[in-house]
């Protein structure tokens, strides 16, 4: 099985040892950069509906919305506004740098399928699981959706064969405990009836981020990763404008009233503004996702996206609290102690942190 | 016509072993004009692909310039892998 001849000299081995070390530590500052831009994505998106009609809408509502259409077909809008910002970004990325070709050629083929279908479980299923979530189990529904990056490295390890050990796993548990203790400080006492299956419809959002991560990840090492983040904001857009939005309208019992909220929304100028940021934000953390899963495997490249979970509040508070003046936007002292707990889960994942000493002594 | 990067995997599938500068030799003829045919995009590629199994390292070498040349080849399951996903 193993047929390595290595003619191995010096310098070529002390080159080699560089480009091996420049890789990993490529793949993870891509990934750790995922998480970061998905703060500014979160905190551009929330100003950007707070802004141009979705002011009314979420103040005074004088279109008289029901609180139903308020909490699902709006938050759908805002979504669908925004991935598909992202995807016109991507397809404009992807046109400069002469990929737009091999987009439509991998649409045709497998991996090119098996991407639509991570892109469908990771954007719209998983994201109406969320809110549903949420509406039925309160804010507990947060925290556990902070489990995505252990079920994406298991994911790994189960559909890929992906590296997995006692280490990387302790690794995870810290992140995901650094995670829980951010969600943690959402929580509030609003756990209504019916919250245990709440909780289990958050799961499912939590094991479709997981499946996303760990699937696209492995996809993007056959796909180009510019042309993988084309295909997903491409599916996630239009999924949520021709079917997530019409079928809240129809639960709420009015199509053309979705259909019309969407059509203010998308020709609502001062909003459009930060929604076009939100979505080129969103657009390079998704591709910083998937590539940095590509290149890390699951288990580091979804700890270090984790981080998620610091820099959202982060982000919400720099670019609404300070940078916008927006009251009530700050950042408790648990996420910086998580934060601080996330970067050792991270290097637990990707070292044993006792090489540091090892190293050391050795000097 | 394949996706350029569908071509650089199943151009394992036909070869022992390769390195990124055979790899675009071998595709120049076809895929000449695709930006992304670049010696560090395609070290990428390969280094991706070796993280994911798909491939695996076999020698690497200096050459008399001072570029460091990795080889790789698609192991069994890697090119069965390949050849399941990415059809001729």
């Amino acid at each position: 099985m193993n047929v390595v001849t290595k003619t191995v000299d010096a310098q070529a081995l002390a080159a080699k040892k560089k480009l091996s070390a420049q890789f990993l530590r490529k793949g993870i500052t891509i990934a750790l950069l995922s998480g970061l831009m998905y703060g500014f994505y979160s905190a551009f998106l929330t100003l950007g509906m707070t802004k141009g009609v979705w002011s009314d809408w979420y103040g005074a509502n004088t279109a008289g919305l029901s609180a139903f259409i308020l909490t699902y077909v709006v938050a759908a809008v805002g979504s669908a506004v925004n991935d598909t910002l992202s995807a016109v970004w991507a397809l404009f990325f992807a046109g400069l740098k002469g990929k737009v070709g091999d987009f439509f050629r991998c649409l045709r083929t497998t991996p090119g399928r098996v991407m639509i279908l991570a892109a469908l479980v990771g954007g719209p299923i998983s994201s109406t699981a969320y809110v549903v979530g949420l509406q039925m189990a309160g804010s507990i529904v947060i925290p556990i959706t902070a489990l995505c990056p252990a079920i994406g490295a298991i994911l790994g390890r189960i559909l890929f064969k992906q590296k997995l050990n006692k280490r990387m796993l302790l690794g995870i548990a810290i992140c995901v405990f650094a995670s829980f203790l951010i969600g943690s400080t959402s929580l509030g006492g609003d756990a209504p009836k019916g919250a245990a299956l709440g909780m289990l419809i958050a799961f499912v959002a939590a094991l479709g981020w997981g499946f996303e991560g760990c699937v696209a990840g492995y996809g993007t090492s056959m796909i180009d990763y510019e042309i993988s983040i084309t295909i997903r904001q491409i599916t996630s857009g239009l999924s949520n404008l021709i079917i997530l939005i019409p079928i809240f309208g129809l639960i709420a019992g009015n199509v053309q009233l979705s259909t019309g909220l969407a059509s203010q929304a998308f020709t609502s100028g001062p909003a459009m503004i930060w929604f076009a940021l939100s979505g080129l934000c969103a657009y390079v953390s998704y591709m910083f996702w998937y590539r940095g899963n590509s290149m890390c495997g699951a288990a580091l490249g979804m700890a270090c996206n984790g981080t998620y979970s610091f820099w959202g509040p982060f982000c919400c508070w720099i670019v609404l609290g300070v940078f916008a003046g927006i009251e009530g936007w700050s950042l408790p002292l648990i996420a910086w102690i998580a934060a601080i707990l996330m970067v050792f889960g991270i290097l637990v994942i990707s070292m044993n942190p006792l090489d540091l000493f090892r190293k050391k002594e050795a000097a | 016509m394949k996706p350029l990067n569908y071509a650089i995997l199943k151009h394992f599938t036909k070869v022992q072993e390769a390195c990124a500068e055979d790899v675009i030799n071998a595709l120049k003829g076809e895929y000449g004009k695709f930006r992304a045919l670049e010696r560090k995009a395609v070290v990428t590629a390969l280094m991706t692909a070796e993280a994911n199994g798909l491939l695996e390292e076999t020698r690497f070498e200096m050459d008399k310039s001072g570029v460091l040349k990795v080889y790789y080849r698609a192991h069994e399951e890697g090119a069965a892998t390949i050849n399941r996903y990415i059809k001729d």
